[in-house]
């Protein structure tokens, strides 16, 4: 059954091909259903799979060779697959999820005349993160990398239309990049250091190195994620992001893409278990993401900015967690976190879509009643990233946080604050939409309707994996098996918790109970004495108003970075560019006729210019080598 | 040999066309001459030698004036079949001016030079091969009479090309003064043997040979030339400067340095990566603020040909380097074929302003996808032939003293593709000047086709073109 | 006299020679007699050739650069009619960046080619290569490559100076 893996990218491919040449002569429909159908194919074929490697646990990897890739003097590089624990459970959420929103997105976008264009995009999207996840080296994982990169610039930029959109696109490929050349240069040092990139070779050997090279390729491995999964510094692009459709922000900004970080990681573990203090840099990041968004998310007033922030502090507590080592556990929160994220963002575009465009959440309220499957639903996944008991983020986020706790109390009461204002602010989303009074336009409330089937059946079915999720992964003091844990223990080997039960029962306590006061104190706010979110900024507290502004930190770059660029290019380009060079040929233009005048005009100028700095070069070459 | 004399053939057959009035079928006779001189490049492929400096004896004539060996023959190869890529995209060129025998005659001639300087094994043939070559390019670069522009451009080709040539004169005197001999295996002999006892008069000629070729191949600070010629010149012949001009003037630098100049690496490296940090710096932040897509293109050519010289900075025993430069001129040159091709269909008369592309999504998606797979590759974004052609760059960079350039690379090709995706922006976001469909003809749309689908199968598989000389 | 033979003596006078009419030409205002001192220059060239017992490349130099080259640089500058008053005037500015230019690529030159004059300079080939028999040898021999690409470039020079000139037939 592994040996099938290659088909698994291929269906997508073979979907993006066929929306690619013929979308646009077929119907919206038939277009439509090719790209799901690729999908579920690649999804059966996952999870086929899966049982296969369940069913023989004696053999953990497999390495599937498709074809000889580069073959030079001293670089040997096949393109291979290897399947194994992480990547398989990452293929079932590719391609799990994928489906669901590829049926979503059916009935999302039947308006958009970019139909065909959206699913081909998202396609190829999806062949590339299967690419990412499976290849058996980094340079697949770099390719898939750069490809969904690619892709999310696209998608974002999907209404091209909008200049903000645009904008926002383009900013999050230039911070991508950023993050990229991070990620390359840790290859490279890779390659440098171990005279290969295939991870068997790689990994075998890696203790091998002295602890500062596996620091230094650690740090720059988690730079690349810092790019990808939106971390402090770089993640100001994916709030941007949200500039996009709603089912990309759903699959590529909260359940997939965005996680790629979090899967190099973990896949790269072995440097990270070397090295102590790349570890708590990563520890430290992720609290600090966490953290920082969350009290962003505190006050905005797009519903899907807020989803953006809570996406960028749940990221941070995955980091957080694999600082402290717990890696099966940040996988295992990869999972539950894209079933209820995707879901959270996936009802959000039903509201939307419902209010016509809206996604000012001051404009709504009392949706409940006229959306009563998109409100249970998102009920269900707000309680789930809230961290209520019994739910699947409950489970997740827990474990999470006992391994910090071990690690280190300080980091860990940063993350349950996190936690908690996770609960706070997606409650005051929930309350501020779907209870209340109604307070948008009187054409939007009758205009208000219940979705398609098509969007509502994914709902209906992330709604039973947020709730159910948790399963897989029971705390191992209730006497049930840890089961993700243990699936993963070959891949990464985490270590144990050595808590003791009562400590962590307090553990859990304190989070279920501090959820639970929480969400009282949002209730008696939002729904009790019905606080609204003030309409102008001059009316904020100075905090609240630097809260609301994002902390300034799109400014702060803008003067710090962009601005300096600009300049400098604006200088060349004014001084250099225009005077010197453009200059004459404008003034060519416009002076002279005749090839005698051309000469004269030469004379005077430039190409006296250009040999002098010819030959200033020249002087400097020869000085430097002789006389210095 | 036997491809570079079909070429020069072909070049007298183009002059004789005006007399015997077969004009009509010149153009198919150049292209199949062309394909004939390409399968020659086949034909005279020979057992793999084990090391460039290494005399063959087999691959030697002409008194070794001349060797087409491998590395030349694979060369030739990429030469051969950008110009045949070229002459499709050129087709119209060639319809519209007068005198079309004389252009074909020049441009053929051109390749003359350009085929001995993949070849060369003498500094006299070196020499011979870099005016061969220069001169045509100086007239098709003014070909264009009645556009002031285009004779600027030629003008200013010609002086600071000759100024160049000075240079490389005086370089090679120097250079003989002191060994005694104009052939590369003899030079390299006389280096190998004389253990750091050289004049200090011949250090002198290598660098000034290193001046001259990096004028060639416009490194900074001996790029200025390149963006106004670049503009000035009709656009075709702008893509011929920058795929086949550039290609040569390639192989001829690293024939000489790698083979010839080899054990003295530590003298001109450190100036060439100087002049490498500076073309990278220099022609990415300028490119930036371009609102031509003509001169983006010109400036980012002086940064490929940085790339391309850290290739022979690498200057590595074995075929790596080789392999990397060759990969890289073939990925850079098929890249800008396909750019300029759609340049040219975009934008007839407006120089490549970047707003001829707006909206060219919506006026013709064909040329739209092949500008963004071009662009892609030029950038260096994977599965792309330009993603492999740089980190076979730096893969070969690596193990030597100037690892600390891949850092500037790094960042000067992030800023890169900045302005790369402008272009993009402009197709795909931003709205159409006009809605009138872009036509494109049936040759070109040919010829995109292949280029792109060429881009592509060799960034998914360039495990071919990097181990041919296994 | 003095130590040095009667060929130093010669040696030493003509490159003074070439050198004082090299700058001549780049110093006079006039171009037609900046292509008088070329002349000179090339005249002074062509002894240095026969001090090297060069004499067939010192008359075929006579009579291309001084003979032919230079009496076409002659016509094109008298039928432009290019005098003193039509030759742009520089700037003071220009005049002291390429005074300073030129002084300091002097400096580096000079830095460069220090200490080869204590170096033996190795005497290749034999004395008499200069005369037409045994360049003709060489020529048509071990250089008879260059000899026969060189008239490819020849031609091409030729196809482009016409192209450049023919007016355009439309």
């Amino acid at each position: 059954m592994v040996k099938l893996i290659g088909l698994v990218p291929l269906f997508p491919l073979i979907g993006f091909l066929i929306n690619g040449f013929f979308g646009k002569k077929m119907s919206k429909g038939l277009s439509g259903a090719i790209a799901s159908i690729a999908i579920l194919a690649s999804f059966i074929v996952s999870l086929l799979v899966f049982f296969d490697l369940l069913e023989h646990p004696d053999t953990t990897s497999h390495v599937v060779s498709i074809f000889s890739w580069i073959n030079s003097d001293t670089l040997h590089i096949p393109f291979e697959f290897l399947v194994d624990h992480l990547s398989s459970l990452f293929l079932l959420i590719i391609t799990g999820i994928g489906f669901l929103i590829h049926i979503y997105s059916i009935g999302y976008m039947h308006e958009d005349e970019g139909f065909s264009r959206f699913f081909t995009y998202l396609n190829l999207f999806v062949f590339f993160m299967l690419l990412l996840v499976l290849g058996n080296n980094y340079l697949i994982m770099f390719v898939g990398w750069e490809g969904v990169g690619l892709c999310s610039y696209l998608l974002i930029g999907f209404w091209f239309k909008n200049t903000a959109y645009n904008n926002a696109a383009k900013k999050a490929f230039i911070m991508n990049r950023i993050g990229d050349l991070g990620f390359l240069l840790g290859i490279i040092l890779i390659f440098v250091t171990y005279g290969s990139i295939s991870y068997g070779d790689v990994f075998g050997v890696a203790r091998g190195a002295n602890e500062s090279t596996a620091t230094a390729i650690a740090l720059l491995l988690f730079i690349g994620a810092m790019g990808k999964s939106a971390q402090l510094p770089l993640y100001t692009w994916l709030p941007d992001a949200m500039a996009g459709p709603t089912p990309v922000s759903a699959l590529i900004h909260a359940a997939t893409m965005v996680t790629a970080g979090i899967y190099m990681v973990v896949r790269s573990n072995v440097f990270y278990i070397m090295s102590p203090a790349a570890s708590e840099v990563v520890a430290v990041v992720g609290v600090a993401t966490a953290l920082f968004a969350a009290t962003i998310g505190l006050f905005q007033n797009d519903i899907k900015k807020i989803l953006a922030y809570s996406t960028v502090s749940q990221l941070g507590l995955m980091f957080m967690g694999l600082g402290a080592g717990a890696y099966s556990s940040s996988v295992f929160h990869v999972m539950t976190h894209a079933f209820f994220k995707a879901l959270l963002f996936l009802g959000a575009g039903s509201v939307i879509h419902a209010m016509g465009g809206e996604q000012d959440i001051r404009r709504m309220g009392g949706l409940k009643k006229a959306l009563p499957v998109t409100f249970m639903t998102m009920f269900l996944g707000t309680l789930a990233i809230s961290g209520v008991f019994g739910f699947s983020g409950f489970f997740s986020k827990d474990e999470i946080l006992a391994h910090t706790y071990e690690y280190s109390p300080v980091i860990w009461f940063f993350g349950s604050v996190t936690s908690l204002l996770t609960a706070f602010y997606m409650f005051r989303l929930m309350f501020l939409t779907f209870w209340g009074g109604f307070r948008g336009t009187h054409e939007q409330e009758h205009h208000l309707h219940e979705s398609p089937k098509s969007m509502t059946f994914p709902l209906v079915v992330l709604a039973i994996l947020s709730v159910v999720g948790g399963l897989i992964g029971l705390p191992e003091f209730w006497g049930a098996k840890n089961w993700i844990g243990e699936f993963l223990e070959p891949v990464a080997t985490q270590p144990l918790n050595m808590l003791g039960h009562d400590q962590e029962i307090i553990l859990m306590s304190i989070a279920s109970v501090g959820a639970i006061v929480v969400i009282y104190f949002a209730y008696m706010v939002y729904r009790k004495n019905n606080v609204l979110p003030l309409e102008k900024e001059s009316d904020m507290k100075p905090f609240q108003k630097l809260v609301y502004n994002k902390y300034y930190v799109d400014e702060v770059y803008d003067f710090l970075i962009r601005k300096p660029l600009d300049f400098i290019s604006d200088i060349l380009s004014r001084y250099v560019d225009k005077k010197m060079v453009d200059g004459v040929v404008n003034g060519v233009g416009t002076a002279v006729d005749g090839l005698s005048s051309v000469v004269r005009l030469l004379q005077t100028g430039n190409i006296s210019f250009y040999i002098l700095s010819m030959v200033v070069g020249i002087i400097a070459i020869l000085f430097y080598t002789f006389i210095k | 040999m036997k491809g570079l004399f079909i070429i020069s053939g072909l070049g007298i057959l183009a002059m004789l066309a005006e007399i015997f009035k077969f004009k009509k079928i010149l153009y198919p006779l150049v292209l199949v001459g062309i394909l004939a001189a390409y399968a020659m490049t086949f034909v005279d492929w020979n057992p793999p030698t084990d090391h460039l400096s290494r005399l063959d004896e087999l691959t030697a004539s002409f008194s070794n004036m001349i060797r087409f060996d491998q590395v030349a023959l694979a060369f030739s190869g990429v030469i051969l079949v950008t110009a045949f890529f070229w002459f499709i995209l050129a087709s119209h060129y060639f319809e519209n001016e007068t005198n079309i025998t004389d252009h074909f005659a020049l441009v053929l001639f051109a390749l003359v030079g350009a085929l001995m300087l993949t070849s060369f094994s003498n500094m006299t043939t070196l020499f011979l091969g870099v005016e061969i070559l220069s001169i045509p390019m100086y007239v098709l670069a003014a070909s264009r009479k009645k556009d002031i522009a285009s004779n600027e451009a030629g003008f200013k080709y010609l002086i600071m090309g000759s100024f160049a040539s000075g240079f490389l004169l005086f370089g090679i005197a120097l250079v003989y003064g002191a060994t005694g001999t104009f052939d590369l295996g003899g030079i390299s002999h006389y280096i190998s043997n004389s253990h750091g006892d050289v004049p200090a008069f011949f250090y002198a000629g290598v660098i000034m040979m290193l001046i001259a070729l990096c004028f060639k191949v416009s490194a900074a600070p001996f790029h200025f030339w390149a963006p106004d010629v670049y503009e000035g010149s009709p656009t075709v012949i702008t893509a011929l400067m920058s795929t086949v001009v550039k290609t040569a003037a390639f192989a001829a630098l690293m024939r000489l340095f790698n083979v010839g100049f080899h054990h003295i690496g530590d003298v001109w490296g450190q100036i060439m990566a100087v002049v490498i940090g500076l073309s990278l710096v220099i022609s990415n932040i300028t490119a930036a603020s371009q609102q031509s897509v003509k001169r983006m293109l010109a400036y980012s050519s002086i940064s490929h040909a940085a790339f391309m010289l850290m290739g022979v900075l690498a200057n590595k025993n074995g075929f790596d380097s080789i392999s990397s430069i060759l990969y890289y001129s073939l990925a850079y040159s098929v890249g800008s074929i396909a750019s300029f091709t759609v340049l040219y269909n975009v934008s007839k008369d407006n120089n490549g302003h970047i707003e001829a592309f707006n909206g060219l999504s919506k006026r013709n998606p064909f040329l739209a996808v092949c500008m963004v797979v071009a662009l892609l590759s030029l950038a260096g974004i994977p599965v792309t032939a330009g993603f492999f052609a740089k980190y076979f760059i730096f893969t070969t960079l690596i193990g030597t003293p100037y690892k600390w350039l891949l850092g500037v690379a790094v960042v000067t090709s992030a800023i890169g593709a900045y302005y790369y995706f402008k272009v993009l922006i402009a197709m795909y976001f931003k709205p159409a000047i006009s809605t009138e469909p872009v036509k494109v003809e049936m040759s070109h749309t040919v010829l995109l086709i292949i280029t792109t689908l060429f881009t592509l199968a060799i960034g998914i598989v360039p495990g071919y073109i990097i181990g041919i000389f296994k | 006299m003095l130590g040095y033979t009667i060929t130093q003596w010669l040696f030493g006078i003509l490159s003074f020679l070439a050198i004082m009419f090299a700058l001549m030409v780049v110093f006079t205002r006039n171009p037609i007699n900046s292509v008088l001192y070329l002349v000179l220059t090339f005249f002074c060239i062509a002894g240095h050739y026969l001090l090297l017992n060069a004499q067939f490349l010192a008359v075929v130099h006579i009579v291309v650069y001084a003979g032919a080259i230079m009496v076409l640089f002659l016509f094109v500058i008298m039928l432009m009619n290019l005098n003193q008053d039509t030759e742009p005037q520089k700037t003071v500015i220009s005049k002291v960046v390429a005074a300073i230019a030129g002084g300091l690529l002097l400096f580096v030159m000079v830095g460069a080619l220090r200490g080869s004059e204590q170096l033996q300079i190795k005497q290749y080939g034999h004395s008499d290569i200069g005369l037409v028999k045994n360049l003709g040898n060489v020529l048509f021999h071990d250089f008879l490559f260059p000899f026969e690409i060189a008239s490819v470039l020849l031609l091409a020079a030729m196809v482009g100076a016409i192209m450049i000139g023919k007016k355009e037939i439309k």
